[in-house]
Parts: C-alpha cells; sequence; structure tokens
C-alpha cells in the first residue's frame, strides 16, 4: 500500500502559496454568499414571530430571493475562480495561544461545485417549498430555517480551516434537527429529530477529536497549512507518524454521522418526519453529502495512511449494499428513497475510497438532482394525496389530471438513479464502479462487483416505486391527513400547481443532463477538470490503462455491465410491479423470513435500542438511585445527624433545626483551633 | 473605584430596608443597575493592555497587628467575573418581579447582600477579606432557599450550608496554614494574596499536596465536583428561580474561581501532580452527571445536574495547565453563567405559570409560548456547545486543552499532565449533553401540549398569576434578550474575552511549570525547615 501511496503526485494541487497573490482578488466577495440567506433567516425569522400575520406570507419571497442572490453570487465566483485558488478572511474569530481559527473562506473549484450544488438546489427547494408549504401554520418559521441552513451549510463549504468548518457541520445539524422535528407535536417527528442530532453527534465527537490531533500534528487547522506540510513531507519522503495516520479515522467518524454511513446511519430514515422539501434539500442534495466533502477536501491527510481510504470504501460499499436491500422492502415511498439516499452516499464514499475523487464528487453533484427530484416528486404525491406515501395504495397517477409533469420528471429521475445509460446517474456511477477495477486496493474488485450487484438492486427498487405508483390501473386512498366526510370516493387528489411543477422540470432537466459535465472521463471532462484543480486532485493511475483493449479497460466494459446489470434490474419491477403484480407477493412469500426481517430493516435500530440505549439509560438510573440518592447522600445525612446527636445529649431539653449547625460549627473552630495550635 | 463598586449595593441595600415593601423591587432593580453601570466604567478604566496586573487597587488598613486590611483590586480574569455578577443581578431582581409575593423587602434585600458578597470575593486581593465575602455568600444564599424555596426547602438549605460551610472551614485551615508559614518566615502577619502566593509556591511537595487538599475540600464543594456534588441538585431545585440563577451562574464559579486563583498557583508542583487525578474526577463526574440528568422527571434538578456535568470542563481546562485550557476555562465558567442562569430564567418563566417542574405534568410548550420556545432552544443550543454560540467556544477549549495538554506540538514540548485519552473520555460528554438537553426539549418543549388542570381552570389562588401572560411578556423578553445577544456576541466572536484574559493566564500557567520542572530538591534545601 506504501508503494500506492508514492504514486499520486500531490504537487499540483499544493502549489497554493505561490497562486495566493495572483488570486487574491477572486474571494473578496464570497462573504455574500453565507449573507444573503442569513438576512433573509433574520427576516423570515421577524415575521415568524406572528405566524397567523399576513405578513409572514412573505417569507417565502424572502427567502427565495435570499438564496437565489447567494446562488447568483455562486455562479460569478465559479466563473471567477476557474481553476484557480483564492482566501478571503471575513474575521478573526478564535485565537488563543497558536491555535487560530479566523472567519476565512477557502476558494477552489471543489468549494465552487458544493456551492451551486448548495444554492442552487436551495433556491430550487425554496420555489417548491413556497407552494408545498403554504397554508402551514409555521410557514416563515419553515423558511427561517431553511435560510439558516443555507448559510450553515455554505459556511461548511467555504471554511478555511476545520474549526470552521465544523460549526457550519454542526450548524447544519442544529437545522437538521430543527427541521425534522418541524411537526412539533407529532412524537415520532420529536423524536427523529432528537435521535438525527444524538446520532450526529457521536459521529462529531469523532471530528472534534480529528480537529485537535490535527492541530497537535500540524501547528494549525488552517487547510492551507496542513496542505503545505503535507507536501513538504511527501517532498522529503519523512516518515508518517501513526499520530497524524490516525486523523483520517477520526475525521472519518465525523463523515460516516453526518453522510449516514453504518454504522451511524439510522438516522437518515426517520429524518423523512420533517417536511418533504426538507428531505429533499437537507436529507438528500445537500447536507448528507458533507461527509462526502470532507474527505473529498481532506484528501491529501487520508491519502498519508494506507489503510484511511479502503476503510472509507469498504464502508461506503457495504452500506450501499445493505441499505439497498432494506430500500427494496420497504412500502413507504419516502423511506425508500432514503435508504436509496444512503446506498448513494455509500457509492460516493466508495468512489472517494478507489481514488476516483472525481468519480465520487460528480456522484455527489448528479445525486443531488435525481434525488432531489425524486423526493420533490414525491412530496407532490404526498401533497396531493393527504399524506398518502404507501406504494400498495397509490396506483396510476399518470393517468390522473395534473400529475404528468410529475410522472415525467420522477420517471427521468428514476433512469437517473437506476443508472440507464446516458442519464446522470449512469455516467457518475461507472466512473466509480470502474475505478474500483482499476486501482489496486485491498479486495478492491469485490468492492466493483458488489457495488455493480447494488446497481441492479437499486434499479429494482427505484422502479418498483415508479411501476407501482405511477403506472397500471388508476387506483388511490388518501393517507390520514384527509380530514373530509372518510369517504374514499369524494376524494379529489389535490395537483401540483406552477411552482411544484417548475422545480420538477429544472431538475428533471438535472437528472438527463447533468452527467453530460462530466463526459469525457475523469481527466477530460469539464467535472474532471475542476475536481483536479482542486484538493481533492488524486487521479493519476487510471490513464495508464487506456490504451489497452476493451474488456482490460475497466471504463469501457463498465458502461455495458452497468447498463445490462440496470437494465435487468428495470425488467424485473416491471415484470413484478407493472405486468403481473399478484407474482410479486408470492415471490415475498417464498421468502417471508428475509422479507420481513429486510422490511424491518434488520431490527439495527431495535439492536441499538437493546444494547446501547437502554444499559446507559440503566446506568442513569443506577447512579442516581444508588450513588446520588442512597450512598451520597445517606453519607451526608449521617454526617449531618452526628452534631445533633452530640446536641441532643449534651442539651436535651433544648431542640431546633440549627442548633446542631451552630454546635457543629463550634465544634469545627475548636478543630481548627486545635489544628492551629498544633502546628505552632 | 472598585469601593465604590461595593458601596452601590449596600446603599440599595440600605434604601430597601428603609422604604416600604413595595418599593423593594424597583429600588433593587435600579440599585443593580447603577452597579452594572459602573462595572462597566470600572471594566473602561481597566488598562487591558497590563491585564495580567492587578489594576483599580485600593487597600484600607483593617487591623494592622494582624496584617489584615481590607484591599481590592482586579486582574482581568477577576474583572470578567466582576462583570457577570453585575449583570446577573439586574437580571434575576427583573425576572423575580412578580414570582415573589411574601416577604418581598427581605427577599431583594438578601440578593442585593449577595451580590456585595460575591462582587467582594471577586475583587478581594486580601485573603481574609476574600475568605469572609466567600463564606458570607453562603448566608444570604440560606435565606434564599430557607424562606423563598419550594415544599422540600428546609431540608435543601441545610444541606446546602452544612456542605459548603464544613468544605470551606477546610479551606480556611490550608490558607491560615500559608499565612502562619509566611509569618513564621519573617515574623509578621500578612494576609496579602499576592505575598502568599509566593510563599505558598515554596512550600515542599508534601506540603502542597496537603495545602491543596484543604483548598479542594472547599473549592471542590463549591465547584462542585464529583462526588461531592449532591448538595447542588437539592438547592437548585428547591431555591427560587433568582437563587438558582445566581447560585449557577456566579456562585459555582467561587469554587472555579478559586481554584485557579488559589490552588494553582499557591500549590503549582502538587497541582501539576494531581492533575490528572483531578481531571480523573471532572471525568467521572462529567459522565455520571450527564446520565443522571437523562432520568430525571423535574426539569429544574435536570439543569441542577447539568450543571455538575458542564463544570466538570471547567475545571478539567484547568487540570490541562496549558493556555488553551485555562483559557477556554474561563470562557466556559463566564458562559455556563450565561446559559444554564438563562435556562433557569426560562424555567421559572414556566413555573411561575403552572407551578410544576415535572416533566409528567407540563409538555408541548412550543404551541402556546412560541418565544418562550425561541429563547429556550436558543439557551439549550448555548448549552450544548453549538458552534456560532458562546457555550462551544468554553467547550472546545477545555477538551483541546485536555487534548493538547503535555502533547509535543510539532516536536516542540508543551505544558501540562493531561493528554487525549483525556479529551477523549470528556468528550463523551459533547454527545450525552446533546441527550439529556433534547430529552428535556423534546418533553417539556416539543410534544404534545399539557399543562396541569389546577392551571388551565384558572382556580389557582396566587393572584398574581393572572397578571402574567401566556407566553412570555415584554419585561421576560426584556429579562432574556441581553443573555441571548451575549450569547451569540460571544460565540462569534470569543476573542473579546480570549485575547483579555490570555496574559494573566499566562501567568498562572507559567508559574505552575516553572515551579514544578524545577528539581525537587532544589525546593527542598530552600525550604527545609517546613516542617
Amino acid at each position: 500500500m506504501m508503494s500506492l501511496l508514492a504514486q499520486f503526485d500531490l504537487t499540483p494541487m499544493l502549489s497554493l502559496a505561490s497562486e495566493e497573490t495572483a488570486t487574491r482578488a477572486i474571494g473578496s466577495w464570497a462573504g455574500w454568499i453565507p449573507l444573503f440567506p442569513l438576512i433573509a433567516a433574520i427576516a423570515c425569522g421577524v415575521l415568524a414571530y406572528r405566524p397567523s400575520g399576513a405578513k409572514s406570507k412573505r417569507a417565502g419571497l424572502i427567502c427565495i430571493i435570499g438564496l437565489g442572490l447567494a446562488f447568483v453570487v455562486s455562479i460569478l465566483l465559479a466563473l471567477n475562480i476557474g481553476h484557480g485558488q483564492g482566501h478571503v478572511t471575513l474575521f478573526e474569530w478564535i485565537r488563543t495561544d497558536h491555535l487560530k481559527a479566523d472567519f476565512a473562506f477557502f476558494l477552489d473549484p471543489l468549494t465552487s461545485i458544493m456551492l451551486i450544488v448548495v444554492t442552487g438546489i436551495g433556491t430550487l427547494v425554496a420555489v417548491y417549498a413556497s407552494e408545498y408549504m403554504w397554508g402551514d401554520r409555521g410557514y416563515a418559521r419553515f423558511f427561517a430555517f431553511v435560510s439558516l441552513f443555507i448559510v450553515a451549510m455554505t459556511c461548511l463549504v467555504l471554511a478555511d480551516n476545520l474549526i470552521l468548518m465544523y460549526l457550519g457541520w454542526e450548524g447544519v445539524g442544529l437545522c437538521s434537527y430543527l427541521l425534522i422535528g418541524f411537526y412539533y407535536e407529532k412524537p415520532a417527528a420529536v423524536a427523529a429529530a432528537k435521535k438525527a442530532f444524538i446520532v450526529n453527534r457521536i459521529g462529531d465527537l469523532g471530528f472534534a477529536l480529528g480537529i485537535m490531533l490535527t492541530y497537535l500534528q500540524f501547528g494549525s487547522v488552517e487547510f492551507a497549512v496542513i496542505f503545505k506540510q503535507i507536501e513538504a513531507w511527501q517532498a522529503s519522503g519523512a516518515e508518517i507518524s501513526t499520530a497524524v495516520q490516525t486523523i483520517p479515522f477520526l475525521l472519518m467518524l465525523g463523515a460516516f454521522g453526518k453522510s449516514a454511513q453504518l454504522p451511524l446511519y439510522v438516522w437518515l430514515p426517520d429524518a423523512m418526519e420533517g417536511p418533504t422539501p426538507v428531505s429533499a434539500l437537507i436529507h438528500a442534495a445537500t447536507m448528507v453529502t458533507a461527509g462526502v466533502y470532507l474527505i473529498a477536501r481532506m484528501l491529501p491527510l487520508f491519502l498519508l495512511s494506507p489503510y484511511a481510504l479502503p476503510t472509507v470504501a469498504w464502508v461506503g460499499c457495504i452500506t450501499a449494499l445493505f441499505s439497498a436491500t432494506i430500500g427494496m422492502a420497504q412500502y413507504d415511498i419516502k423511506r425508500i428513497f432514503a435508504y436509496s439516499t444512503v446506498s448513494q452516499l455509500g457509492y460516493m464514499f466508495m468512489g472517494l475510497g478507489v481514488l476516483s475523487s472525481v468519480g465520487g464528487t460528480f456522484h455527489l453533484f448528479t445525486h443531488a438532482f435525481f434525488k432531489a427530484a425524486l423526493f420533490l416528486g414525491s412530496g407532490a404525491v404526498m401533497h396531493g394525496f393527504a399524506g398518502q406515501l404507501d406504494l400498495r395504495k397509490l396506483s396510476g397517477l399518470w393517468r390522473v389530471p395534473g400529475w404528468q409533469i410529475v410522472t415525467a420528471s420522477m420517471f427521468v429521475a428514476c433512469l437517473a438513479l437506476a443508472g440507464f445509460p446516458l442519464t446522470a446517474g449512469f455516467f457518475s456511477k461507472d466512473m466509480i464502479l470502474a475505478q474500483a477495477f482499476v486501482t489496486p486496493g485491498p479486495g478492491f474488485e469485490a468492492i466493483g462487483w458488489i457495488g455493480l450487484i447494488t446497481a441492479g438492486m437499486t434499479a429494482y427498487y427505484t422502479f418498483r416505486v415508479f411501476f407501482r405508483v405511477f403506472m397500471g390501473p388508476v387506483s388511490f386512498k388518501p393517507g390520514d391527513d384527509h380530514h373530509g366526510a372518510h369517504d374514499d370516493h369524494h376524494f379529489h387528489p389535490h395537483a401540483p400547481g406552477p411552482a411544484i411543477n417548475f422545480v420538477l422540470i429544472v431538475l428533471g432537466l438535472g437528472a438527463i443532463f447533468a452527467g453530460w459535465l462530466g463526459v469525457g472521463g475523469a481527466s477530460h471532462g469539464w467535472f474532471g477538470g475542476m475536481v483536479h484543480a482542486s484538493s481533492a486532485n488524486y487521479e493519476a493511475v487510471h490513464e495508464t490503462t487506456h490504451e489497452a483493449g476493451f474488456f482490460s479497460n475497466p471504463h469501457q466494459w463498465m458502461m455495458l455491465a452497468s447498463s445490462i446489470i440496470g437494465i435487468l434490474g428495470i425488467a424485473i419491477a416491471a415484470y413484478l410491479h407493472l405486468l403481473n403484480r399478484p407474482a410479486a407477493e408470492r415471490w415475498r412469500q417464498a421468502i417471508l423470513p428475509v422479507a420481513r426481517l429486510a422490511e424491518h430493516k434488520w431490527c439495527v435500530d431495535e439492536g441499538y435500542d437493546l444494547l446501547i440505549r437502554r444499559p446507559l439509560r440503566a446506568v442513569g438510573h443506577i447512579c442516581y438511585a444508588l450513588g446520588d440518592t442512597l450512598i451520597i447522600n445517606g453519607l451526608v445525612a449521617l454526617a449531618g445527624w452526628i452534631p445533633r446527636l452530640i446536641g441532643a445529649a449534651v442539651r436535651p431539653l433544648q431542640n431546633g433545626r440549627l442548633q446542631g449547625y451552630g454546635l457543629g460549627m463550634a465544634g469545627g473552630a475548636a478543630m481548627l483551633l486545635i489544628i492551629v495550635w498544633w502546628m505552632l | 473605584m472598585l469601593l465604590t463598586l461595593l458601596l452601590i449595593p449596600t446603599l440599595t441595600a440600605l434604601a430597601i430596608m428603609l422604604r416600604p415593601a413595595r418599593h423593594a423591587a424597583i429600588i433593587a432593580f435600579i440599585g443593580s443597575m447603577v452597579a452594572l453601570v459602573w462595572a462597566c466604567l470600572v471594566w473602561n478604566a481597566f488598562d487591558f493592555a497590563d491585564s495580567a496586573s492587578i489594576q483599580l487597587a485600593a487597600s484600607w488598613t483593617w487591623i494592622e497587628p494582624m496584617g489584615l486590611s481590607f484591599s481590592l483590586g482586579v486582574d482581568s480574569v477577576s474583572l470578567m467575573l466582576v462583570m457577570l455578577t453585575a449583570l446577573l443581578i439586574p437580571l434575576s431582581v427583573l425576572g423575580s418581579w412578580t414570582a415573589i409575593t411574601e416577604r418581598v423587602r427581605e427577599f431583594f434585600l438578601w440578593l442585593i447582600i449577595l451580590e456585595i458578597a460575591m462582587l467582594a470575593v471577586f475583587m478581594a486581593r486580601d485573603l481574609l477579606v476574600f475568605y469572609l465575602a466567600f463564606e458570607f455568600t453562603l448566608v444570604p444564599m440560606f435565606f434564599l432557599i430557607a424562606v423563598y424555596g419550594s415544599t422540600n426547602r428546609a431540608r435543601a438549605s441545610i444541606i446546602f450550608f452544612l456542605y459548603t460551610f464544613t468544605g470551606s472551614i477546610i479551606t480556611l485551615v490550608g490558607l491560615l496554614y500559608i499565612a502562619w508559614l509566611q509569618w513564621s518566615h519573617t515574623g509578621h502577619w500578612t494576609f496579602d494574596i499576592a505575598t502568599l502566593t509566593a510563599t505558598a509556591a515554596s512550600m515542599t511537595a508534601s506540603q502542597q499536596a496537603w495545602v491543596l487538599l484543604a483548598l479542594c475540600c472547599g473549592f471542590a464543594v463549591k465547584v462542585p465536583l464529583f462526588p461531592v456534588h449532591t448538595w447542588l441538585p437539592l438547592a437548585h431545585t428547591e431555591a427560587p428561580t433568582a437563587g438558582s440563577v445566581i447560585l449557577a451562574a456566579v456562585l459555582l464559579k467561587l469554587g472555579t474561581y478559586g481554584l485557579y486563583r488559589f490552588a494553582m498557583p499557591m500549590c503549582p508542583v502538587a497541582f501539576n501532580e494531581y492533575a490528572p487525578l483531578i481531571a480523573t474526577l471532572c471525568i467521572i463526574g462529567i459522565i455520571y452527571a450527564a446520565l443522571v440528568c437523562w432520568v430525571q422527571r423535574d426539569v429544574k434538578r435536570l439543569i441542577a445536574y447539568s450543571s455538575v456535568s458542564h463544570l466538570g470542563f471547567c475545571v478539567l481546562g484547568l487540570a490541562a495547565i496549558n493556555t488553551t485550557g485555562v483559557s477556554g476555562s474561563i470562557m466556559y465558567m463566564i458562559n455556563h453563567g450565561l446559559s444554564t442562569g438563562a435556562l433557569f430564567l426560562c424555567i421559572g418563566m414556566v413555573y411561575e405559570r403552572y407551578h410544576t417542574r415535572s416533566m409528567d405534568e407540563l409538555g408541548g410548550m412550543a404551541r402556546r409560548m412560541p418565544v418562550w420556545t425561541f429563547f429556550t432552544v436558543f439557551f439549550v443550543m448555548s448549552s450544548v456547545g453549538l458552534p456560532g454560540l458562546n457555550g462551544f467556544v468554553g467547550e472546545f477549549l477545555t477538551i483541546f486543552g485536555a487534548f493538547t495538554s503535555g502533547q509535543p506540538l510539532q516536536g516542540l514540548p508543551t505544558t501540562g499532565p493531561l493528554g487525549p485519552w483525556y479529551a477523549a473520555f470528556a468528550g463523551t460528554g459533547m454527545i450525552l449533553a446533546a441527550i439529556y438537553l433534547l430529552y428535556f426539549t423534546g418533553h417539556l418543549v416539543f410534544g404534545q401540549y399539557h399543562v396541569p388542570d389546577a392551571s388551565r381552570g384558572g382556580g389557582h389562588d396566587h393572584a398574581h398569576h393572572h397578571r402574567l401572560p401566556r407566553d412570555l411578556s415584554l419585561r421576560e423578553v426584556v429579562v432574556l434578550t441581553p443573555l441571548a445577544i451575549l450569547c451569540v456576541w460571544l460565540g462569534v466572536q470569543p476573542d473579546a474575552i480570549l485575547s483579555r484574559i490570555e496574559a494573566p493566564v499566562n501567568q498562572v500557567i507559567a508559574a505552575v511549570e516553572t515551579a514544578s520542572s524545577q528539581p525537587l530538591a532544589a525546593i527542598m534545601t530552600e525550604d527545609g525547615e517546613g516542617h
């Protein structure tokens, strides 16, 4: 593995210092990117003060404008940065001893890609939500939280040091908490919000310790300093200490928490309790990719340990497979897509792990479009059918008037998720899977095969939803939110309006065409070029294999293999869920025990509850009942009784509460005198 | 200048005594506001370029033969705590405006007397003045709990008194021993803190260990460190809101301040040696108290236990003996004062409306009290240590200090006896804090709305109850807003404090380091007759 390490040339991305003078002007207005949403957040927050007031309806527009402006600035910034780098300091934040963490931004192509995704999807979701959330009591509150989320997320992406990144990291966690628990009177929502925050915190502890260890080893938490130090080590061929090699593993924990990987993925499916636009924005397109971004950003550091990236690859791979199995067995549309998100995030980690940073980040990019489209499409269904999300109770929606745009965009997004040829997901997934066969590493070929099988499963569960819900005979039952006469025949689905349709069209187009930005492969495409110019650049090996024949070049045969697998998955779904629906139930009966387990998510939640939560709480009860109440307080009570007993013995006629203590004081003072006298 | 800061509350106390009871609250408020303004003037007069040295000093001879003098002075660390005290008293007065209905005059009188004592503790330059003020804080607090507390107040106040008094008597022994040592060296008595610190630092290692033990008895109870923390939940639970606020925000800091001001510089060798032990106690306390928090049904007791857990971080930072840790610890003192004080105020506001603290009876307040919800969630987040708010800076820096303590930084040795493992274990407190605080918000703030029937029916006999609106009144918003603003400001600009306390902190660390890096033999011969 050490030889593998030596193959990567780290020099091109590390020459920050020389370019800094030339690009100083670049970042000067990057501060506006978080500032516009911040202003929007404050304005919406003020409007939320009177939720029933007419003015609170303006919150949607304010949020759209704030986020839209941030998007425009992000685009300008991306154009301005190009393949260069920039740095801008807003103000000094924490400075003590040698520790320096300023509110400063580090700008490179990776930053600008992430910014475009975050602010772009953010704006679209705000437009969507302005219709979707209309009439909700917390309309203004919702947009305040969403704007605040964009503030935190852009800070995370723009940070020039790990501590500021941690600020954004925890900030998005807060917004996630607030938004999952948005319907705060619903116990499930409150529980899910709490779970998300706490599970994330477990990962965050790893992140925090990683930051501290980074500081100890590098004397700084700033990316530029860290990268320069790594470059120096590379140049001198210095031995990399165990401590330095531990850092990636600590940071990894944080990444796995935020990006919902095994064993910390459990919070994401539950997070679907939040409003659907939130699921699309935070729990599919942006926040959950923060872990991927962290590793991509810190890639030079991860390369210092021969075990770090293979670990990332394997965790991603197993998560992808594991959550795909759960996704195949669920009935709630949003849950299926939630498990799919976990699975796709697994692909991204796989990509980073097998040294396809372009593939990993490109999949992040394309996934943002098609997964947002899928969630927003499901949201439209949920909105229109009074909260109905069970795919057994919905069918043939494309024939229902007003649902054609939703169906079309869902179809395109499903194709992209299934990796159908020439859609967005196809290009990015292939890049990752092919690279697994190119890069030498521990079991990387196995990762490639597992990834390929998972791709087939993905195609199956995606089209299971599509064929069930949108195709077939028209039939539907409204969900629990339907407060009519409880007569399903009088239920009229509420077709989406122009704002929702517009957003779905844009995202549908993205699901098709976003992939073309990466055409040309990691080395020649626009996207590859961007990533190569950032700190996530390390693709050097696969170039050499291009000249070989078709079957010996994974980047070529993978396109064919994954197309076949994807179409096969779609075909099975078509048979079981469109052409011969009763067969699906027969198949399920045939493997009933396994199917049941998968439907119950392999009982992971129950296991955690039994093995971690309950014992901890029991310890809490024991500490409180035994430790505090009985032993320690018992001793104190005993100590308190002694002077009282003496008092009772000495002056039995008098009784009063403070007497004993007065005596205790006198006794203490006497003891003091004795001690002092003894010392003299 | 500093004397005036003590005189203002004294005059206020006099005025409260002389005027009728219905004027007590307004006099207390005006008086404490004047004190706050004066404290700001003191801040303005303080020269932060020279923050390590005692400034604005004033001294009056008191009992000459005993070397007692009434001397005051502040360095920047003391000044921060003076500011905290001066800020929280008017807010507590305002917060108790309608909550106290009986014996109003005494209530505000005790509160103002408490302010005098606390200010005197932080400004004292004479050991006995410090100690007297330190002990005297017990008296007003005792009465605040015993008279104005809830059902179990008698037991709470007595345990509070007994516990802390016993501890601090032993502290007095330690302090007197140092004074006696000084007398045996020079032949005349003095209680000047600076002089005695110098004397104490030259003790042998074993003498220092004993003195440290004595000092810790009082200070650790006050902090409170595990396992001498059990008085705190009881006292907090039973105390009236203002009492809880002051107790959490300022009185607990007397313990950490004592450790910082006396234990560290007076027993440097011993402190360095026993810091791992102290840190271990802190970590046990952090985890233990957090787990106990998680099973509470009484919201006030929950926040009380959270103080035990939080203060563990604070002392951990001191035990790290490096700039990051100790600065973080002082940041923590201020931050904990702001956010936990505010949380007690928030709980008090609900208590005043529904007369219960039980999570079984209260829940889902978000629906009825959105403004209150905003503040509560805000301060919970500050308490959880959300970056961008104040709590994060203190927590992160103390853990950071523990982590980097004594570790080679880029090959260069650094100060401190701890290491990454301490930070890793203490860090679990970050997770646990999220667990119990979200458990708290999940039950009290969110979920289904439910309140006790009695208060809903309106059949309650508290006349003042009807005067309170359903959500927060303007007065209550005014109480919480300054704290919220400070939380944001210190979260975004922690440098405002960090840069100002760095010099005195470094001085203390240097004192500990130079003393403990000297060969022990040198100390032994230097001060051979010590025993």
